[in-house]
């Protein structure tokens, strides 16, 4: 989002796939849009990311992303799309 | 606790396969139009990247590249009705509930509630990443969006990356 600069952004610390807001959450998720609306109206400046407070509540990083990944394509039987670069 | 840095990630991941480095997209500036509605009267517009469709319309594939298409979807569409297609970030929640990476109901009940004016009838999914023809997407898949959601007199849209 930095190098994007979005006119008004706001970031949720959470895992892709859950960016707004755990399963089955409402009032999570409709915090979530709330705050990030909220920028409509009192944003000053282009090119403000706003981190909303939002935790997670568990640590996650680069490392459990790929592990999830594989998990999921595991449990779905297919498989991560094999890209090579054209020689 | 630190966000990830999906992008030095995905770089060094793709690089140590032999793929030569993403060009990122990278701007020097940020445009801006004032917002002069209330929250409360505003229309809102849904857009979000997370290669949801509907099952009547063309499925998005994972293993595109280049895919400039979009869909528009009807925001009352039917759970049931919503297929997603996308295999590089974990779903299994958002197959739980779709609201994690496509925030339909949400927004809906917000309008209800009048925290929002209203919802735009039509959302747009697109995006399926890969895209590396970023001045066709920026000169010719956006305006024939933005034209979409004026159509529907969206006064602002909220992306929603995924």
């Amino acid at each position: 989002m930095e190098r994007v600069k979005p006119p008004r952004s706001a970031f949720v610390n959470f895992p892709l796939g859950r960016q707004c807001g755990k399963p089955n959450d409402p009032e999570l998720q409709k915090s979530i849009l709330k705050d990030a609306l909220d920028l409509l109206t009192t944003a000053t400046r282009p090119g403000e990311i706003r981190h909303l407070p939002f935790e997670w509540g568990a640590p996650f990083d680069w490392k459990n992303f790929m592990q999830d990944l594989a998990k999921m394509l595991e449990e779905e039987g297919t498989e991560m799309q094999e890209w090579k670069p054209k020689d | 606790m630190k966000p990830i840095e999906y992008v030095t990630s995905l770089d060094e991941w793709y690089q140590s396969q032999g793929f030569p480095p993403y060009r990122w997209s990278q701007f020097d500036s940020s445009p801006w139009t004032p917002f002069d509605k209330p929250l409360g009267e505003a229309r809102i517009a849904l857009v979000d990247s997370a290669g949801i469709f509907r099952d009547d319309q063309e499925p998005f594939d994972p293993w595109a590249v280049n895919d400039l298409s979009f869909r528009r979807i009807p925001v009352d569409t039917p759970r049931e009705r919503l297929k997603l297609h996308h295999n590089y970030f974990d779903h299994r929640d958002a197959l739980k509930d779709i609201n994690c990476i496509y925030p339909v109901d949400r927004l809906r009940e917000l309008a209800e509630e009048g925290t929002i004016g209203a919802l735009v009838p039509e959302a747009i999914t697109l995006g399926m990443g890969r895209l590396y023809k970023r001045t066709a997407l920026q000169q010719e898949t956006v305006p024939k969006i933005v034209e979409i959601l004026k159509e529907q007199g969206t006064d602002a849209a909220l992306l929603v990356p995924a």
